[in-house]
């Protein structure tokens, strides 16, 4: 019984760190963590790269 | 309704953008800290009104007609985008500059508000601005605004102003005589107009106590900082300290309560479970999970405190002058002077630092930043260096300090072989760096910096390095056929026969076991799954307050479980800094050196470059210790050997290069 | 960042400063006076560009307060601007 309890707190933190990866990707991190990476988004300029 | 925030590098664009959204954005008190440009939504508490305002913060720009890609950036939103209204943010101690941009926006036919910011500056050097007449002359709104104070900011009546104007028209002060755009002469005549009214203006609105030419004590400072022979020398004293007050003196002290709180979290839970529990799951939930995210997580204190006094560097100044001793090794081996921003951000993460070298115009000097600026050893490193300074070397401040003068010198060593091997080597460039004036730096940004980098190391260790740890610890509990391993089986675990190969060839770097080997691997997942790694392959929790790990691991030296003498350890150090980076900034690697060879020669380049140093550190601390060299000296000494001829070889061959095209242009 | 620039060019022999006029370059002023730029010698239009909008061109002021580490810390206007041998080579006053 105690197995199962165990092994169900287990899953549930696995899949809360997954899910807190899959909504900070949505949200266009480039990297989980990384300080100032989401905000460093360098698609919107590419374009003018070669400038 | 769209706010752009627009004005000269380094006037405080961002700050202000902080102010009014509620943002934390990166700032830093020099010029260029944005690249981007970065949306936000104003406070509720500064709009009034129902309708949503949504700011927009732009890199700066001197002009409309751009210069460097950053201010394209500028540029073109501000023309393709039709913002409802522009903030224009003007440096209130330098507006004889500031203002010939604001001309230019206001000929846009978009209204324009002036923020005229720094003016506490401007009152403590005694200089006085008419903001009745200034607004008067240019036709539009100028509000006071002090973005880095909380109360009396003059941010409420900026935006007031800002809902007020929006679908006005703007006039503009400056007669525009109908010039040809295309004729170079004549755009010129009229930018030396434009400059010329902006001149009239200034004559009528700023009185001035000290005129700015005059030597002040910021010149005499910078003159010891900045000082030939003294400057390098300054910025070891100062990281010196850095990395003693962070792992020494304060960060350890702290840490020690938060590493007893996690120890006694895991024997909170340990008793909780019981003794029916599976082995199997309590040793996933104790050693994998807990264990493992709290022996990162326990290095949180020492972080916190390395950044914070980072963030008071970057706000004082001091950066500034850093670049400035740096540009001339870097210009002399061939780099841009402005391959110093790149590594400088790189310190905090390797991936905005790769993508600030857009900046650089020469495609083989971006390439080359782009290539070794991941050998700065970023945030997710220090704990790293934490750990092995910690445990091997009594939280020495010299390790830190070491490890980023080790990187400066890689880099230098790394571009004078880069260019010889592309074989270009004739270039010259200019370099201009606007000084940014000394301040005391804001403890309060320090703090919230310091937060928001506290926050982003949770996270991870939450997820990414939880995860890991998780798989790490199933991988080292079964063999490939699923079974559990029988007690001193521990080599045919999935984990062990996995990274076995890559030990076998560590063996000559002084680390050639698969625990370590393993570590290295899922360093490259994100560089704090070192410690992470390490903790659950030898069951230690708690590398900080070893007095506390007899509790759990039985051992008493955290140094004796990993079986590593001190060099060995410098040498693993060594090899985790100076390899290829995380995945993530590989990837950023990949999308700005945008060419294959390049990149698969950048991968190879650190490869090299960090197994030949710890291969060096390892042999040569060993025969200086022990008089004797290390285990796999022959074998590897055979491989660094090939790995330096076939660098010269390159070499070799990009000189034979550089000769033809000299020979063929002659 | 808006504000450093870098340029490459080939080393041009040519370029090898003449004195025939009474112009010296900056990098041969002294420190503490102010001059008036008389040219900017180069024929790289976004480098003179960029040094016009930050104010440096032709009858403006500059002044050299100090030398560091082998850079020139200049005024002009009202800011303070660290430069290279290079780029004080160009600037002719």
């Amino acid at each position: 019984m105690t197995n199962i309890i165990v092994c169900i707190v287990i899953l549930a933190i696995i899949i809360l760190a997954l899910a807190k990866i899959y909504f900070e990707k949505k949200k266009g991190a480039k990297c989980v963590g990384c300080p100032y990476s989401q905000s460093s988004d360098g698609s919107r300029c590419r374009y003018n790269k070669r400038m | 309704m769209k706010l752009a925030l627009t004005g000269n590098p380094n006037s405080g664009k961002t700050t202000l953008f902080n102010a009014i959204t509620g943002n934390i954005e990166k700032v830093g008190n020099w010029a260029g800290v944005t690249i981007n440009k970065k949306e936000g939504n104003v406070k509720g508490d500064l709009n009034k009104t129902s309708e949503n305002i949504v700011a927009v913060d732009l890199p700066g720009a001197y002009s409309m007609s751009p210069f460097t890609s950053e201010e394209n950036i500028t540029s073109d939103f501000v023309r393709n985008e039709n913002p409802d209204v522009i903030i224009n943010i003007v440096d209130a101690t330098n507006i004889s500059r500031s203002l010939f941009f604001t001309t230019q926006l206001l000929e846009l036919d978009i209204p324009v508000v002036i923020a005229l910011n720094k003016s506490d500056l401007n009152q403590k050097k005694e200089n006085t601005i008419d903001i009745k007449k200034l607004s008067n002359k240019l036709g539009c709104p100028v509000i006071e605004t002090i973005s880095t104070s909380n109360n009396n900011n003059g941010l409420q009546s900026l935006i007031e102003k800002v809902i007020e104007v929006k679908g006005k028209k703007q006039t503009t002060p400056f007669s525009l005589k109908k010039v040809n755009m295309s004729d170079s002469k004549s755009v010129e005549k009229l930018d030396i107009d434009r400059f010329e009214f902006v001149k009239k203006i200034v004559a009528t609105v700023e009185n001035r106590k000290i005129h700015s030419n005059k030597q002040t004590k910021q010149d005499t400072v910078d003159r010891i900082l900045a000082n030939k022979l003294l400057g390098i020398p300054i910025f070891a004293i100062v990281m010196w300290l850095v990395f003693s007050i962070s792992q020494t003196y304060v960060g350890p002290v702290i840490a020690d309560i938060l590493v007893n709180w996690i120890d006694g979290f895991y024997g909170v839970v340990e008793g909780l479970l019981g003794e029916n529990v599976s082995p199997i799951l309590s040793a996933l939930l104790l050693d994998g999970i807990i264990g493992g995210v709290g022996a990162v997580v326990g290095f949180l204190p020492l972080i916190m405190v390395l950044f914070f006094l980072l963030a008071l560097l970057e706000d004082c100044g001091y950066m500034g002058r850093v670049a400035v001793i740096m540009d001339r090794f870097f210009k002399r081996v061939g780099l841009s002077g402005k391959s110093i921003i790149p590594m400088v951000i790189g310190t905090g993460c390797a991936i905005p630092g790769v993508m600030a070298t857009r900046t650089i115009k020469n495609e083989r000097q971006r390439r080359t930043t782009a290539m070794l600026t991941p050998f700065m050893p970023c945030g997710a490193k220090l704990p790293v260096i934490a750990l092995f300074a910690g445990v091997f070397f009594n939280g020495a401040g010299w390790v830190g300090t070491s490890m980023y003068f080790l990187a400066i010198g890689i880099i230098i060593v790394g571009s004078l072989i880069i260019v010889r091997i592309t074989g270009q080597k004739n270039a010259r460039s200019f370099f201009i760096m606007e000084l940014p004036e000394y301040r005391f730096p804001s403890i309060k940004r320090a703090i919230i910096s310091m937060f928001s980098r506290a926050k982003a190391f949770i996270i991870k260790a939450g997820t990414i390095i939880l995860l890991c740890n998780v798989t790490v610890q199933i991988m080292q509990t079964f063999n490939w056929k699923f079974h559990v391993i029988a007690e001193g089986a521990e080599n045919t675990s999935i984990l062990a026969t996995i990274a076995s190969p890559f030990a076998f060839v560590l063996i000559p770097l002084g680390f050639g076991v698969w625990q370590l080997a393993s570590a290295a691997l899922t360093g490259f997942i994100a560089k704090e799954n070192v410690i992470g790694t390490l903790a659950v392959v030898y069951s230690i929790t708690n590398f900080i307050d070893t007095e506390e790990l007899t509790l759990i691991s039985g051992s008493t030296d955290v140094a004796n479980t990993m079986g590593l003498t001190s060099v060995a350890a410098l040498s693993y150090l060594v090899f985790n800094l100076f390899t290829p980076p995380c995945f993530a900034a590989i990837g950023a690697m990949n999308s700005e050196l945008e060419n294959k060879k390049w990149f698969w020669g950048g991968i190879g380049f650190q490869m090299a470059m960090g197994y030949v140093l710890a291969f060096f550190t390892y042999q040569i601390g060993t025969l200086i210790t022990t008089r004797a060299f290390g285990v796999g000296f022959i074998p590897g000494a055979i491989l660094v050997s090939v790995i330096i001829g076939y660098i010269f070889y390159l070499m070799h061959k990009g000189e034979e290069k550089a000769q033809n095209t000299i020979a063929y242009n002659a | 960042m808006e504000n450093i620039i870098s340029r490459n060019k080939m080393i041009d022999p040519l370029k090898i400063k003449f004195k025939s006029d009474n112009k010296i370059n900056l990098s041969e002023g002294q420190i503490n006076r102010e001059y008036i730029v008389k040219e900017i010698r180069t024929n790289d239009y976004e480098l003179k560009k960029f040094l016009f909008s930050l104010g440096c061109y032709e009858g403006e002021q500059v002044t050299i307060i100090s030398v560091l580490s082998d850079n020139y810390v200049i005024i002009i206007k009202d800011a303070r601007y660290s430069i290279d041998k290079n780029l004080a080579e160009v600037i002719m006053v």
